[in-house]
């Protein structure tokens, strides 16, 4: 604080000390793009004189000059412009980009635009033209591919379904820790969490039984002007407990000072699953026991006898799903005069899946307005929105609740019928009623995308108001006010005759309702001067955040009369209610100072201390600091064609994060009644009164640099940061009281490297090429844990053998644990690595390790994009290509297949024989058995058919994590899109301002070696922590889509 | 001007800052109270009601290895039949007492301390006593003095600190009831469900439970005092109105938190009677139906041992109008266990109810078996027609049968199982809360069929067993055994089994008084009305009971307290302190006579013993929970017993159990 206050100090007193000459005159100028954005840190020279100056963040500069100079404004990025001091005091000039580059302005912490070449860290920000190439209504998904040390997962194929994204690793290993990084929209923080609504006991819901949004899916993505991803901690460090995982920073669009535009677009797609799972028909239902009689009663799996020939084998799994559709359509209208401008957007976007009565509907509108009166510039910003949800369970949620349709769709028999899934009374046709009691069968999944009813609704408004007031020209002072609220209805209804416990059959009805509000209020001034050659800037701020969530759940069992399906017609003794309010509040204070000198060093430092509302009262208030600079070195070189550009850059930051609202308390579960007493005891959550916060320190060095004029461009970061005192609640020791312990403990250590590389290939009047190709990597792992911890489990969702796990000191941070067999052993006992199997002499089988081991690491090894635009005369032809090197994904569908009989790998010999190779459990001796279906084998004194032992082969085969895990390399085309402009055939008319057409097809092809359904789709959208990205369990397969395209602006 | 700017601007924010740490105090859950602001008398009922769950899933599961009860569930199969100790079996008891009570008596003592409410203190030290006595009985070793505070890492005791330390929380209890409360303190009737705040009967209970745990130190010389348990039986309960029960329920359709089971039903229902996979062992059968081969059948039998219906004929309204009752017998899995040999350790299935008239056809290939198949049907009156070596059966509608075409099963309706029903668990809504037997569909229900009576310790609405008289007679019956006083140990004995049968009579006295002896068919239900005085006094006076302290002998007293525990751990930890049937303890023979190893015993991985007389023969502890403590507190939980996650830690004697320290303390060395 001191040191911003003497700061302060020097920055007034220089000017004071500023003298002027009575024959010069000040002239006042602005200096824009060629899109009337203003150009920050252009440099203003008088020719054949030393002095000069910069402009500001809005563009304008100040300089004395008199009537005859030449003004020489330079701007990286841009070509330069003379321009003679004549009698007018104002000076306006549009300097043009020079072709190609990126953007040399992006938008940084707290919306506020930099030069590139002032960062000491790295920025990568994309525009709308960009970010459209391959729309996707969710932003995120249209990252993918475009921006290094960028990891995005879709949660699933469902429409709705929202998608994780990931800068440089993740920080926090517990669930309920958020990775994602912050969203901020127009100034206000936007917030993009993955609700999970409802009661996992009784709805069936968790993050991996349906299909949930994750809230950045609100933004209508035509929307957006421009996106920028502050990936480091130094680059998001302005916003203190909220930036331990980068900032997205969203600027939607604003009007244009000109005439009114209107445009319109509208497209049509039609989407198809991408690859289905392929099941065996040659084997029908049933089961052998151990005597070898078959038994075919009330049995799904398909381990009975050959299908004859004459049967109708039904296609089951390629019959349920059908073509995807969407419909999208927008229209925006801006236009602005001198001091104002408007932007006003409209859009509807509808999604059909592929699963049959699934379905997405957004619409959106937004008001973008800004008015200028002096100094004074008003700006407003309103988007409201309305998303509806029709999903479907997919698998099977805890406690009876059925085992949902991807997952009975993908064990049903061939030889049956999935359609026929309904009585002419109404009731569900079931292939073993009267052998099954309801509540041991499997629900059809055409009955429970038909008669069950999943909806989830959103209605969203947000909105800010900015007001700017320039002080004087180096001063100014910015106030904001951003309001984001939501409202989500989840509607679960299953019906009366589904496959659940026999308490819920008779119909089971549940609501959730989740009010999210969030208010913020920022105050901020900057003070930008230049002395000589070096340019000077400070900011302070502060800023308050308070987050209300209000959550109701009420469900209720068994409809008194059918047909009502209300909770009016629920009995009151079978109705629930919970209600949970969750607050938390926070008060940020920040600076920033920075210096430059010419256009060679730049330094900046930031600093920024928070009072967070969810942390202990001792311990709430805490500071984060951050440094960061660059050097542009090449202003030292004599100027080279080889070596146009270079800049080193370097940055240093803490940041870190706070806790989760109540943590710091033990809290009571809701009273049970017993006889005539109230019963009431503790969650299985504990708190803890002595939290710290979350500290990150992380640092990046890396360096831009443009070769041949400018035709290629380098650019190369590597990281290191470190979060300690990780808070979390992982499952510890159940002795400790609880199941979840909240504690400060372990750490997280993430590594990795960035290189983006950019060329025009070609560079014509016709033709032009330009390719982006970018490479990067992260190793996360996991540091100290708590003493006499020796295993991480960050959450409780297993899927097949699998979990989420990792284990200190070393661990991934995306590791996965499983089950093993059992390799043999040496003399001592010691496990060989890579030995042969026991084979157990008790089963028969392999022997299963009891240990829990770590089987895989989800992290990919390297990821990157590959895009490319070709532009011949009217036509822009662009393709993204997604690449993935390594990374373990474990194939849970093809797992659950082999359980139930249907794998293709189960037709190994016909299931006519079997054949083990190992060492004897016993005597640790070479083995080799053979079972052959028409023989009985005594092991360990139990006599087993051929058949029975083949069957428990598979199950044993299955319960072998490694069986299913895969290192996953792929190469996608994510995108390809066909461009055509009309604007030539326009030239004579003065109505249609453009019109073009576009054509794309996304996920085309996919060159991999995952034999799968699809490598990328996580198994539980959204968990925190290591989440389920790299688990591919029973989901809705992900689609490829083909989608046609008009833009008309008038 | 600039300067006051400054300094307006600096006022501003110093306001802000301080009106902000008011702003900020918004950590507090509005919606859920904590651990500081809930009633002290609130928290017992909670303790009681999640004790009796972890008390009924540990009576459960010990009574498979005790061999009271058979499972065909894979993971209990593994302690009725195979005796390959599953760890599968080890979670819920240690989870539902750790996670469900454990932290809950420390915030209980806690908070009574701070308000002087000394008899709630003593509530929290006997529920530490009792669930940590009987994580002692499992498990051998496991956090103690950390436990249940929210240390994330807390290390393990050896079992002899924690058995002092259960009988000095009994200790303490004894001395805190006799203590007046503070004033504004809550009165204990106030939180009390299960003894409604008598301390007397708390008073008794500490007593009781001294000498129940005193008695575990029968092996070693050095510590056993038959005269200091004496000592505590005497100031214990004295008769059957002293004891100390947990009541069940059968009203309210809640269910609990963690498990999903109702919270209002006794402990041991939700585990031995909720599913269709447990039935009555032979062992257990025998006992009661043919003990010292008497022939005599206990007049306990029938409301302990299932009864479905058979036979049953429809009247046109679709209502039974005439069944038999087909009382179950007991499954063996320790003699020939003919049945499971041929099927296979857990193929014992659940009968099925015909809607309509049934045609099940079996394929049998063996001659042999083909034969005595059709014999039995004959000798059930079935009618069946033949073709080569299929045979085919009509159930007509009605019947109570076993929905396979697998002739090894066909003949499983005679191993009725022991399921009950509540309304939170039956789904049928038209089932009133007093007819708690188990129908195997509403078809069923709406004919009036029943699949199982159930049986009398595990019904939703029996009484949960924490501390009974009759314990009390079979300890001192025992103890006086052990001093040499067969004529006092008579007398106990006696005492001990009329004080059972009585207490089950008032409890099938309260049952019929409450209509449970009625279905909505009309059917009376036997199973759920006194027993016939007539049957105890012919059993009281046959060779099933010693007629006479001459005759008595150990294995009288504990088969017979056995019978009486039934579903409850105490059965197995008898069992442990007399080898099982090893016959190797005092001079007192095989007490647990035809108690062994069946012929599909496969658990030589887990009990390394080759013979009976080596401790490690049987199952003599748990092993911890394989994720939830040894995987996640691994360093500690091995420090102290390196051999915690080896396969054969389930033969480990646990402290108790040994004859010396130093045995102990030689099986955790490394």
């Amino acid at each position: 604080m001191r040191k911003l206050v003497t700061a302060l100090l020097v920055l007034l007193l220089l000017q004071l000390s500023q003298t002027t000459f009575a024959q010069e005159r000040v002239i006042n100028g602005i200096v824009l793009s060629e899109d009337n954005t203003p150009v920050v840190g252009a440099s203003v020279l008088i020719k054949g004189k030393t002095s000069g100056t910069q402009t500001q963040t809005d563009g304008k500069f100040t300089i004395t000059a008199s009537p005859g100079d030449i003004l020489i404004v330079s701007a990286v990025g841009f070509t330069n412009r003379e321009i003679k001091v004549g009698n007018s005091s104002t000076i306006s000039t549009t300097l043009q980009r020079t072709e190609g580059q990126l953007g040399e302005v992006v938008v940084t912490a707290l919306g506020i635009k930099k030069q590139q070449r002032s960062l000491g860290y790295s920025v990568t920000q994309l525009n709308a033209n960009e970010l459209m190439k391959n729309k996707n209504t969710n932003i995120i998904n249209s990252l993918a591919g475009k921006v290094p040390g960028v990891n995005i997962t879709q949660y699933s194929g469902s429409p709705g379904a929202g998608a994780s994204i990931t800068l440089r690793g993740g920080t926090s290993t517990s669930e309920g820790r958020q990775n994602q990084p912050l969203f901020v929209v127009d100034g206000i923080i936007y917030d993009n969490s993955t609700t999970v609504t409802g009661n996992t006991g009784t709805d069936g819901l968790s993050r991996s039984n349906t299909t949930y949004s994750d809230r950045v899916m609100d933004i209508n993505p035509e929307d957006i002007e421009s996106l920028s991803v502050l990936k480091g901690a130094a680059a998001a460090a302005l916003y203190g407990s909220r930036a331990a995982d980068g900032v997205v920073l969203i600027t939607t669009k604003q009007g244009q000072e000109g005439r009114t535009i209107v445009n319109f677009n509208s497209k049509i797609s039609s989407s198809w699953a991408d690859k289905l799972p392929q099941v065996q028909t040659e084997f029908g239902p049933g089961s052998y026991s151990s005597n070898g009689v078959l038994n075919t009663d009330g049995v799904y799996n398909s381990w009975g006898p050959k299908i004859p020939a004459d049967s109708t084998i039904y296609d089951n799994i390629g019959n349920f799903f059908r073509h995807g559709a969407i419909y999208d359509n927008n229209v925006n209208v801006s236009g602005g005069s001198k001091n104002g401008s408007f932007f006003l957007s409209g859009s509807n976007f509808k999604q059909k899946g592929i699963v049959p009565g699934t379905d997405y509907d957004k619409t959106t509108f937004r008001f973008n307005g800004d008015q200028k009166y002096g100094g004074l510039t008003l700006n407003a910003n309103v988007a409201y929105s309305v998303a509806n949800t029709d999903r479907t369970l997919t698998t099977a949620g805890l406690y009876g609740s059925g085992v949902g349709s991807m997952q009975a769709l993908y064990g049903w028999p061939t030889t049956y019928n999935i359609k026929n899934y309904i009585n002419p009374d109404g009731s569900q046709n079931r292939i073993y009623a009267g052998t099954l009691a309801l509540e041991d069968d499997i629900d059809n999944p055409y009955w429970i995308i038909n008669e069950d009813n999943l909806t989830s609704k959103t209605n969203r408004f947000t909105g800010g108001i900015n007001g700017n007031y320039k002080i004087t020209n180096w001063w100014d002072i910015t106030g904001r006010v951003g309001y984001d609220q939501y409202t989500t209805n989840d509607y679960t209804y299953i019906a009366p005759g589904s496959a659940l416990a026999p308490l819920y059959q008779n119909g089971r009805l549940s609501k959730d309702m989740v009010d999210y509000t969030y208010i913020t209020t920022t105050v901020m001034t900057n003070f930008h001067k230049s002395f000589g050659n070096f340019d000077t800037h400070l900011l302070l701020g502060t800023t308050s955040e308070d987050f209300n969530t209000v959550n109701q759940n009420l469900w209720g069992y068994t409809f008194s009369t059918p047909g009502t399906i209300s909770f009016n017609n629920i009995e009151n003794t079978n109705k629930f209610f919970t209600d949970a309010t969750t607050r938390r509040r926070l008060v940020g204070a920040y600076g920033e100072v920075g210096v430059s000198y010419k256009d060679l060093v730049y330094l900046t430092a930031t600093g920024r201390n928070d009072w967070s509302s969810t942390l202990p009262i001792a311990n709430r208030s805490y500071f984060y600091p951050s440094v960061s600079g660059s050097f542009i070195f090449s202003q030292l070189l004599h100027p080279s064609k080889i070596l146009t550009y270079g800049k080193l850059r370097a940055s240093w930051a803490r940041v870190g994060k706070d806790a989760n609202p109540y943590a710091t308390n033990t809290y009571e579960n809701p009273p049970i009644s017993i006889g005539s007493y109230i019963g009431v005891g503790n969650q299985y959550y504990s708190g803890n009164p002595i939290l710290i916060p979350e500290i990150q320190s992380s640092w990046e060095v890396g360096g831009a640099f443009r070769f041949l004029n400018d035709r290629i461009g380098l650019d190369y970061t590597y990281y290191h940061n470190e979060t300690k005192n990780q808070i979390g609640q992982p499952r510890l020791a159940q002795s400790g009281g609880f199941i979840f312990s909240t504690l400060n403990s372990g750490s997280v250590i993430n590594n990795g490297m960035e290189i983006a590389l950019t060329g025009k290939v070609v560079s014509q009047k016709d033709f032009s090429w330009n390719a982006m190709l970018n490479f990067s990597y992260n190793r996360g792992r996991l540091g100290a844990f708590i003493p006499g911890v020796s295993y991480f489990y960050p959450t409780d969702a297993q899927f097949g053998t699998i979990k989420a796990a990792s284990i200190p000191n070393g661990g991934y941070f995306a590791g996965m644990t499983g089950q093993s067999y059992l390799r043999a052993v040496d003399a001592n006992g010691k496990t060989i690595a890579n030995g042969a199997y026991q084979i157990d002499t008790k089963t028969g089988l392999y022997k299963i390790n009891p240990a829990v081991l770590v089987v895989g690491n989800r992290e990919p090894g390297y990821i990157g994009g590959f895009e490319n635009t070709l532009r011949y005369k009217a036509f822009t032809l662009s393709f993204l290509l997604d690449i993935r090197i390594g990374g373990d994904v474990f194939n849970g569908t093809e797992s659950a297949l082999v359980s139930n009989g249907l794998s293709k790998k189960t037709l190994l010999n016909d299931r006519q024989s079997v054949t083990l190779n190992g060492v004897s459990s016993q005597t640790g001796s070479d083995t080799t058995v053979t079972y052959n279906a028409n023989q009985s084998y005594n092991i360990g004194g139990t006599t087993y058919s051929g058949t029975n032992l083949i069957q428990q082969y598979w199950s044993n085969y299955a319960a072998n994590s490694y069986n299913f895990i895969t290192s996953v390399n792929w190469l996608k085309l994510r995108s390809l899109s066909l461009t055509y402009d009309f604007s030539g055939i326009l030239k004579n008319q003065k109505v249609i301002k453009g019109l073009s057409a576009t054509v794309v097809g996304t996920n085309l092809f996919t060159w991999t070696n995952y034999k799968g359904m699809d490598p990328e789709v996580s198994a539980a959208g959204g968990t925190g922590g290591s989440g389920s990205t790299g688990i591919d369990y029973l989901g809705v397969p992900a689609v490829a889509s083909f989608t046609f395209g008009v833009n008309v602006k008038f | 001007m600039k300067k006051t700017k400054y300094i307006i601007l600096g006022c501003v924010l110093v306001m802000s800052l301080t009106s902000c740490k008011k702003w900020l105090d918004v950590n507090t859950d509005p919606d859920n109270p904590n651990n500081q602001s809930v009633l002290i008398q609130n928290r017992v009922p909670w303790i009681q009601h999640f004790y009796q769950y972890t008390a009924g899933v540990t009576n459960y599961r010990t009574a498979c290895q005790a061999g009271v009860y058979y499972s065909n569930s894979g993971t209990q199969n593994t302690f009725t039949t195979t005796w390959q100790c599953s760890s599968s079996n080890s979670t819920t008891p240690y989870q539902t007492w750790f996670v469900e009570v454990s932290s809950n008596i420390v915030d209980l003592y806690n908070s009574a301390q701070a308000k002087g409410a000394y008899q709630y203190m003593a509530i929290s030290d006997v529920f530490s006593a009792l669930g940590y006595m009987e994580m002692l009985d499992l498990y051998g070793e496991m956090p103690y003095t950390q436990a249940g505070t929210g240390n994330p890492s807390p290390a393990p005791d050896d079992g002899k600190t924690i058995y002092n330390g259960c009988m000095a929380k009994l200790n303490e209890a004894i001395g805190l009831f006799n203590k007046t409360q503070e004033v504004g303190a809550p009165a204990l009737s106030s939180g009390d469900l299960w003894n409604g705040g008598d301390v007397s009967k708390w008073i008794k209970l500490c007593w009781g439970l001294k000498a129940r745990y005193m008695l575990k130190l029968s092996k070693k010389a050095d510590l056993f005092n038959a005269d200091s348990i004496l000592y505590c039986l005497s100031q214990g309960p004295q008769s059957n109105a002293d004891n100390t029960v947990g009541p069940g329920f059968n009203n309210s359709t809640v269910t609990d938190y963690l498990e999903g089971d109702p919270v209002v039903t006794n402990g041991n229902f939700d585990y031995a009677a909720y599913g269709n996979a447990i039935r009555i062992s032979q062992y257990y059968y025998n006992l009661l139906t043919n003990m010292n081969g008497s022939g005599v059948i206990d007049p306990r039998m029938s409301k302990i041992v299932p009864a479905s219906m058979a036979n049953v004929q429809l009247n046109s309204s679709g209502q039974v109008s005439s069944y038999t009752w087909n009382r179950s017998i007991g499954v063996d899995s320790y003699d020939s266990a003919t049945r499971l040999v041929a099927g296979g350790p857990t193929s014992i299935q659940t009968a099925t109810y015909a809607t309509t008239n049934v045609s099940k056809t079996y394929t049998i290939s063996d001659a042999t078996a083909l034969a005595n198949f059709i014999a039995a049907q004959v000798a059930v009156g079935r009618s069946y027609t033949t073709t080569g070596n299929t045979v085919t059966i009509i159930y007509p509608a009605g019947s109570i049968y076993i929905n396979s075409s697998n002739y090894i099963y066909a003949g499983d309706t005679v191993y009725v199982n022991m399921r009950s029903s509540a309304i939170a668990t039956s789904g049928n809504p038209n089932q009133p809360q007093n007819d708690v037997n188990w129908y195997p569909s509403v078809d069923a229900y709406n004919a009036g069929v029943i699949g199982s009576t159930g049986s009398y310790q595990v019904r939703p609405i029996s009484d949960q067993e924490i501390l009974t008289y009759d314990e009390m007679c079979f300890i001192k019956a025992e103890v006086e055994m052990r001093k040499g006083d067969p004529a006092d140990a008579y007398t106990a004995y006696i005492a001990g089994i009329q004080a059972h049968m009585d207490m089950m009579q008032a409890k099938l006295a309260e049952w019929q008084g409450a209509g449970f002896d009625k279905n909505a068919a009309g059917v009376t239900i036997p199973d759920m009305e006194p027993m016939n005085q007539t049957d105890i006094n012919t059993y009281l006076t046959s060779s099933a009971v010693a007629q006479g302290p001459g005759t008595l002998t150990m294995s009288d007293i504990m088969l017979q307290k056995y019978i009486a525990m039934g579903c409850s751990i105490e059965n197995y930890n008898d069992m442990r302190r007399f080898d099982f049937s090893a016959g190797d303890v005092g001079g007192f023979g095989v007490v647990y006579p035809g108690y062994q190893r069946g012929p599909l015993f496969t658990g030589q991985a887990q009990l390394t013993g080759s013979s009976p007389n080596d401790p490690r023969y049987w199952m003599r502890r748990w092993m911890l929970p394989p994720t939830y403590e040894i995987n996640y507190n691994s360093i500690h939980t091995l420090a102290l017993n390196p051999h915690a996650a080896d396969p054969n830690i389930w033969s480990m004697p646990v402290w108790w159990d040994c004859a010396t320290d130093a045995q102990y303390y030689g099986y955790l060395a490394k």
